[in-house]
């Protein structure tokens, strides 16, 4: 536990030394701080367009590691650094609104957004994120690509020497995001679950921080196959790489939702509202789409979306916004959870 | 002889009068209302009250739920009393959708399992070990309802108790319950406002029967006093019946007056033409002798007239102290004795003799003396009167006899003159009637004595006396005093 807690302290202090990314003009009255877990290519239009929509906001922006985020805005709670915290851990988040940390909003827009995208106005979910994998094509060349959990499980078995230590997924220890996505699966479809992770444990898989890192890897062949990947991340790569193939897996896909919350005590939470009202705004909403940055909250239910060629689907599983998620963050069942991931990882606890 | 106002009502002092007087129907919508707005007030106090039990009820059922699945996957695992809370608990909780939730779990060998550390999880009521309990209690700046369970570890080789609270804020509660009070607050707003409604349509409606009786009254001509025959509810037949029997009586004693004024103008006009012709024969008649002795028959023709007007004054004025004035509680010896006394002397000069008998102190009637006394009066004269008429017996004597009877007293005038006879017995108390014209008299005496008594609610009856003369007997009841009955 003590070191546990030195080491999130080492962690929050690089946090707090980061230097935020500047949008808009040094001149501008209004300083918006954003913490966000979202990487810059799929949120600077929408950030610079905002600038442009109010000039007088100045926007400093911190990219932080989901998990950090949540304990740096817990730590941060009589005084927050930030007035708007947007990230794709909704367990996070939600507990973040549970325990009271954070503040409710109201708005045209928040009214406007369907229920299962908020809770208790304090929470507002802006964009959807369908839960992906992703394969080099070299490594498939000759074979068909796997389109559910079952042909991947297969696949790995016949192909045991071309994917041992070419596997990638999340460290579940290090991403909230990725702890989320793995518990999910672990609700879903327990069995599957526990099969996939003995097939990861017994080809050495790569656990990562991040979506990109894994992404970058599948590119570069490091990797065959990243497994619990961000849909829009991995569909702006695989657009622009001809050597990935993002794959929507046909048993079911877990959708996600990204996230913000304004902290209780936050300095600037008039223009926190008024980013969130941007987000959600059919201008914030549209641009999302247009230049193929997330896939949006308000998407239309029928047509297919780059971060979702196939469309929408039967087997998709929407993770709920609202108390279920507490469970998942649950002190013992986490532990408990992490501990069977590493014993079947076989990683130790000080990886 | 009838109390009748001082002057009728001018337009404008009407229209006052008529503002100023209390509404029947005024009164009628304003206790109406007044009822229907304490019973809605009532019912709105109990919906609330309600409404917060309800929402409770329903709620604590998902909390129950919740904590019991909670409670069914705390386990063992290597030693250690842990717990696996199932998704599907905090699903049911998820029912409940904007309420934020606090849990914790802890055990007497192990302490704080998991959930919130600093939530305060003792509890509100004697502890009962296996059974929940509900309480609310603030944490995190809101108020929360708690579900309290306390059970023994089941597992082998374990001992003590585990304990699980959950809890989750109001808001879902306090929702169901104002969406239930709104409901019920509009609906019985709305019944409210109906019954009101209906009240001053009603009251319209009920008074109508009232109005129309006035209509009808208000139309007729001023001689009219013919029944009401007016179809009219049973509500108003009493009032339709008193307007009838009122009339009724109006028109008896207008009757009555009418008969009264006609029999008393020709009283009076008979005397009166015998006067003018007796003055005109004096006039006539030359010789001074003569003359005089017609103007003395002129005079006594004058006081036979007299008489008659004083009788007929008399009869008036005891008929309006009758009707105006309240009868009291009166000693009925007194006035008779009074009235023998006053009567003794002009009856000793027409060699009469008055004889008062009486052992009572006193006797107690309700009446009125003034009355008692000219019924007495009347009674000794006409006694007297028909006495000197008598020639037989030297010794002549009217008896005046008060006796004690059961829940009576019997008042009798006992006379020995010429008696009367069995048809005029029948006749003697009507009006004006004579039983013997020979006597002077104006045949209004006895009437008015049948007057009192029947205002006395006495009763009189005639008799003969041996071996002649009259018995008139007066039972007056008795005043029951209380400690009689």
């Amino acid at each position: 536990m003590k070191r546990f807690i030195v080491w999130f302290s080492c962690l929050l202090a690089s946090v707090l030394h980061a230097e935020p990314i500047w949008f808009g003009a040094s001149t501008a009255q209004r300083v918006l701080y954003i913490n966000s877990t979202l990487d810059m290519s799929s949120f600077r239009p929408l950030l610079e367009r905002f600038v442009a929509r109010h000039p007088d906001i100045r926007i400093g922006y911190v990219d932080v590691n989901t998990l950090e985020l949540y304990y740096l805005t817990v730590s941060e709670s009589a005084q927050p650094s930030a007035s708007l915290v947007i990230s794709s851990a909704m367990d996070l988040q939600l507990k973040l609104v549970n325990d009271g940390f954070t503040q409710p909003y109201r708005s045209d827009e928040t009214e406007r957004l369907p229920s299962n995208a908020k809770w208790r106005s304090e929470v507002f979910a802006f964009s959807y994120e369908p839960v992906v994998m992703m394969v080099n094509k070299k490594a498939f060349a000759n074979i068909e690509m796997p389109q559910d959990r079952q042909a991947l499980l297969s696949y790995i078995r016949q192909n045991d020497e071309d994917v041992s230590g070419r596997m990638g997924t999340y460290d579940i220890r290090k991403s909230g995001v990725g702890y989320l996505l793995a518990s999910q699966d672990a609700r879903q479809a327990d069995a599957t679950w526990g099969r996939m992770l003995e097939a990861f444990g017994s080809h050495g898989v790569k656990t990562y921080c991040c979506s990109s890192d894994i992404i970058d890897d599948v590119a570069n062949g490091k990797l065959v196959v990243g497994y619990n990947l961000l849909g829009s991340y991995a569909a702006q790569r695989a657009a622009n790489d001809s050597n990935i193939e993002m794959i929507i897996p046909k048993d079911y896909t877990l959708m996600l939702m990204r996230t913000a919350v304004i902290p209780k005590h936050a300095p600037n939470a008039l223009d926190a509202g008024l980013f969130i009202d941007f987000l959600l705004s059919d201008e914030g909403q549209s641009l999302m789409t247009s230049e193929e940055l997330l896939y949006p909250i308000r998407a239309s239910e029928y047509e297919p979306h780059f971060a979702m060629p196939i469309g929408p689907t039967r087997t998709i599983r929407t993770v709920d916004l609202d108390q279920q998620l507490l469970v998942g963050r649950d002190l013992v069942k986490q532990r408990r959870f992490i501990k069977n991931w590493e014993l079947a990882l076989e990683l130790s606890s000080d990886d | 002889m009838w109390r009748r106002s001082l002057r009728p009502l001018n337009a404008y002092e009407r229209q006052h009068d008529y503002r100023h007087s209390p509404s029947l129907r005024g009164r009628f919508i304003v206790v109406g209302a007044f009822t229907i707005i304490l019973i809605a007030l009532l019912a709105i106090k109990l919906v609330f009250d309600y409404s917060e039990r309800l929402a409770d009820i329903s709620y604590d059922r998902l909390l129950r739920s919740a904590l019991l699945q909670m409670d069914e996957n705390v386990g063992q695992i290597e030693g250690e009393i842990t717990i696996d809370i199932p998704w599907s608990a905090f699903a049911t909780l998820a029912q409940a959708s904007d309420d934020r939730v606090f849990y914790k779990v802890e055990s007497s060998s192990q302490g704080f399992i998991t959930g919130y550390f600093n939530l305060d999880s003792s509890p509100a009521l004697p502890v009962e070990y296996g059974t929940i309990q509900f309480f609310d209690r603030t944490y995190s700046g809101e108020v929360l309802r708690f579900a309290w369970l306390e059970r023994y570890i089941t597992e082998p080789d374990a001992s003590g108790t585990v304990r699980t609270v959950l809890a989750h804020t109001r808001l879902s509660r306090e929702e169901m319950a104002a969406s239930i009070t709104q409901r019920a607050v509009e609906l019985i707003t709305l019944v409210a406002l109906v019954s009101i409604a209906l009240i001053v349509i009603g009251s319209q409606i009920v008074l109508r029967p009232l109005h129309r009786i006035e209509q009808v009254l208000e139309s007729r001509t001023p001689g009219d006093l013919t029944p009401l025959t007016l179809k009219t509810p049973r509500e108003t037949y009493h009032l339709k019946v008193v307007i009838n029997d009122f009339m009724l009586r109006l028109q008896s004693n207008l009757e009555e007056l009418e008969n009264y004024t006609g029999n008393a103008a020709h009283q009076l006009r008979t005397p009166i033409a015998s006067l003018k012709a007796l003055a005109e024969n004096a006039r006539d008649i030359g010789k001074p002798e003569q003359q005089r002795q017609a103007l003395e028959k002129i005079i006594e023709q004058c006081e036979a007239l007299s008489d008659t007007v004083s009788f007929l004054l008399n009869q008036a004025t005891i008929s309006h102290r009758l009707q105006s004035q309240p009868m009291g509680l009166i000693d009925l010896v007194q006035p008779i004795r009074e009235s023998c006394r006053a009567q003794a002397l002009t009856a000793l000069r027409k060699g009469v003799m008055l004889c008062f008998e009486s052992e009572l102190e006193e006797a107690i009637i309700v009446g009125d003396t003034v009355a008692i006394e000219q019924m007495m009066q009347n009674l000794i004269e006409n006694a007297v009167r028909y006495s000197v008429l008598e020639n037989g017996i030297e010794q002549k004597e009217v008896v005046i006899r008060i006796t004690p009877m059961p829940k009576i007293y019997r008042v009798e005038v006992i006379d020995q003159g010429v008696g009367i006879s069995d048809v005029d017995k029948q006749r003697v108390f009507e009006r004006f009637y004579r039983g013997r014209y020979d006597i002077a008299g104006t045949g209004v005496g006895l009437s008015l004595v049948k007057d009192i008594t029947k205002y006395h609610q006495a009763e009189i009856t005639l008799s003969d006396n041996h071996p002649h003369g009259t018995v008139v007997t007066v039972d007056f009841p008795a005043f029951k005093f209380r400690e009689d009955s």
